[in-house]
């Protein structure tokens, strides 16, 4: 079971402002619900398989550079900065 | 002129002389003009189609080489980057943004003189599956205008099913592209994982999600994968496929084939009418010297829970980039903390994208990852061990796309769950990483059912084999609009 207050919580750690909070936590609150039908999967034992790919394959770790100047694309870029909002203190 | 030809035809067409690549993307430009203002496909219209193809057709005049697809018109959805195009992913949050750089799959067919008319409509960062998500309202099946045209890949079923485009680009994490084809009436191809390139594909869950063409004709999603498959050293998860040609041979047929049809896969919940086409499908497919048996997998009640934990997770992380300093719309930094910020910003994410953040943020955190996101992990590990089983018996499965008719437009928007299970035959081809393709096979009322074959790892070759051999079987009415 999942609580409102754990569902808040998690919405404040993945910096998500939301207005109408009843109305997120009735739904999310309905799909996780659903997820507890992995408990009846007897998957315990299982081993977690992933694709691997060895390094000789992945592409050289060198520098391609980007024709234009991506920074100057961002909407607070001001000629030779970025500008972002404060950080607490 | 006529828009209802394959791309094979469009192709042999301008070759010979016979139109001009202008007059179709101009006719085609028109169609849109005329019937997406009720279908709502397009989120964008490339205003320099025509221009483009005038270019291509002065190259077939002066006898210049002219790339394969001779300025088809397709049609992309709006996950993946053009470059200095607006790439929104249906979301506010990137109401304004210019891709900087072309997708491997853009440079691909621009390479090809592929004409892109436009980008088309999806659900918010390809979450969901009716289009009803889009942060610019849903698109609308051409076949019933009540009716949602399935997702997230909906602008693109629906561009190619009402002659918008001849082809068109989407991508599939759990049946995003399969899913509409079967409720437009197209086919749609959800390739081996690695066939395909992701690099320029604006990321919702990387270890599943894969491009996938969207056709008139199976043939056509064999020529669409010649274009563009392939290893790209920009996404380390391709595979070097030799170049192979999925066109040729492609009319080899199935006789001695084995087909597992799949229990799960028909079981509750499925319409009478999906039922009766699956069976239909499988007498034809028989009929032709396949050998179709039964077969059962145990992970399959599971795989939708699976699917959504894993990419509310993966997404989770892939949307933390969204924070509107890299990313993002006109919103003023003043008198806002760096966190709060952030936090404002995403307001502009839509209802369905925010949920699944929620859930991505809780599936995988201490206390509850061992429940829900390690416990997917391993339903995935499993389904994928019971499916190559499989495929020491069987050549293919078959199932139908989806198990019901394409429903009304907000019937099952508000319940998540319902919706949810629309995929369960879907997700399974995602999760193990197989290919798949829903080929349309019925009609039952005015509404389109698809069948869906899948085969093992890097056997898309002999798939669309199968598929082709099923299509040749059918004959369906043409679209009503």
């Amino acid at each position: 079971m999942v609580t409102e207050e754990e569902i808040e919580q998690v919405s404040k750690l993945m910096k998500i402002d939301i207005d109408n909070h009843k109305e997120y936590v009735e739904k999310v609150h309905m799909m996780i619900n659903y997820f507890d039908i992995l408990d009846s999967a007897g998957v315990e034992s299982e081993e977690i398989s992933m694709p691997e790919i060895s390094i000789s394959k992945l592409r050289k770790d060198e520098h391609i550079p980007f024709d234009d100047k991506l920074i100057e694309k961002l909407n607070h870029y001001k000629g030779t900065y970025v500008r972002a909002p404060k950080m607490s203190s | 002129m006529n828009l209802n030809i394959s791309a094979l035809d469009y192709i042999q067409e301008v070759k010979t002389g016979n139109i001009s690549a202008e007059d179709f993307i101009a006719k085609t430009i028109e169609r849109i003009q005329s019937v997406d203002d009720k279908l709502h496909a397009f989120l964008s219209v490339n205003d320099d189609a025509i221009n483009q193809a005038r270019v291509i057709d002065k190259k077939i005049k002066s006898g210049e080489k002219v790339g394969d697809c001779f300025g088809m018109p397709i049609s992309v959805k709006d996950n993946m980057c053009i470059k200095d195009s607006k790439t929104t992913c249906a979301s506010k949050m990137l109401e304004n943004f210019i891709a900087p750089y072309d997708a491997t799959v853009i440079s691909k067919l621009k390479q090809q003189d592929a004409i892109f008319v436009g980008k088309v409509n999806m659900d918010e960062f390809a979450m969901g599956l009716t289009t009803e998500f889009s942060a610019y309202g849903p698109s609308k099946n051409p076949w019933n205008m009540e009716c949602v045209p399935g997702g997230s890949s909906g602008g693109s079923a629906v561009s190619v099913s009402a002659l918008e485009c001849v082809a068109s680009l989407g991508s599939d994490t759990g049946g995003s592209v399969r899913n509409p084809a079967s409720f437009c009436s197209t086919v749609g191809y959800k390739p081996t994982y690695g066939l395909i390139s992701r690099y320029g594909l604006i990321s919702y869950a990387n270890s599943i999600e894969q491009i996938g063409p969207l056709t008139r004709t199976v043939k056509d999603t064999a020529f669409m994968l010649n274009l563009i498959s392939g290893i790209d050293p920009n996404d380390n998860t391709t595979m070097d496929n030799k170049n192979e040609d999925y066109l040729s041979g492609i009319e080899s047929g199935i006789e001695g084939k084995k087909i597992g049809i799949v229990k799960e896969m028909m079981g509750e919940g499925i319409d009478p009418a999906v039922l009766t086409a699956t069976k239909d499908a499988i007498a034809k497919l028989e009929g032709l010297g396949a050998v179709c048996e039964e077969i059962s997998f145990d992970m399959v009640k599971y795989s939708v829970a699976a699917y959504y934990t894993i990419t509310a997770t993966e997404a989770g992380s892939n949307l933390a980039r969204y924070d509107n300093i890299r990313y993002g719309y006109d919103f003023p930094l003043e008198g806002y903390e760096f966190n709060s910020y952030i936090s404002k910003a995403r307001r502009n994410f839509g209802p369905e994208v925010t949920r699944r953040m929620i859930i991505g943020g809780f599936v995988p955190s201490a206390g509850h990852a061992g429940k829900y996101f390690l416990k997917a992990l391993k339903v995935k590990s499993k389904l994928t061990k019971e499916v190559n089983d499989a495929f020491k018996k069987f050549d293919f499965l078959i199932s139908p796309t989806v198990p019901i008719l394409p429903f009304k437009l907000g019937e099952k928007i508000d319940d998540p769950v319902s919706l949810f299970l629309v995929d369960i035959n879907t997700v399974t081809a995602n999760l193990t990483g197989k290919p798949a393709i829903s080929i349309p096979f019925a009609n039952s009322n005015g509404l389109p059912i698809g069948i869906q074959l899948m085969a093992d790892s890097m056997n898309d070759k002999s798939l669309l084999q199968a598929a082709y051999a099923l299509e040749q079987t059918v004959s369906l009415p043409e679209v009503p609009i």
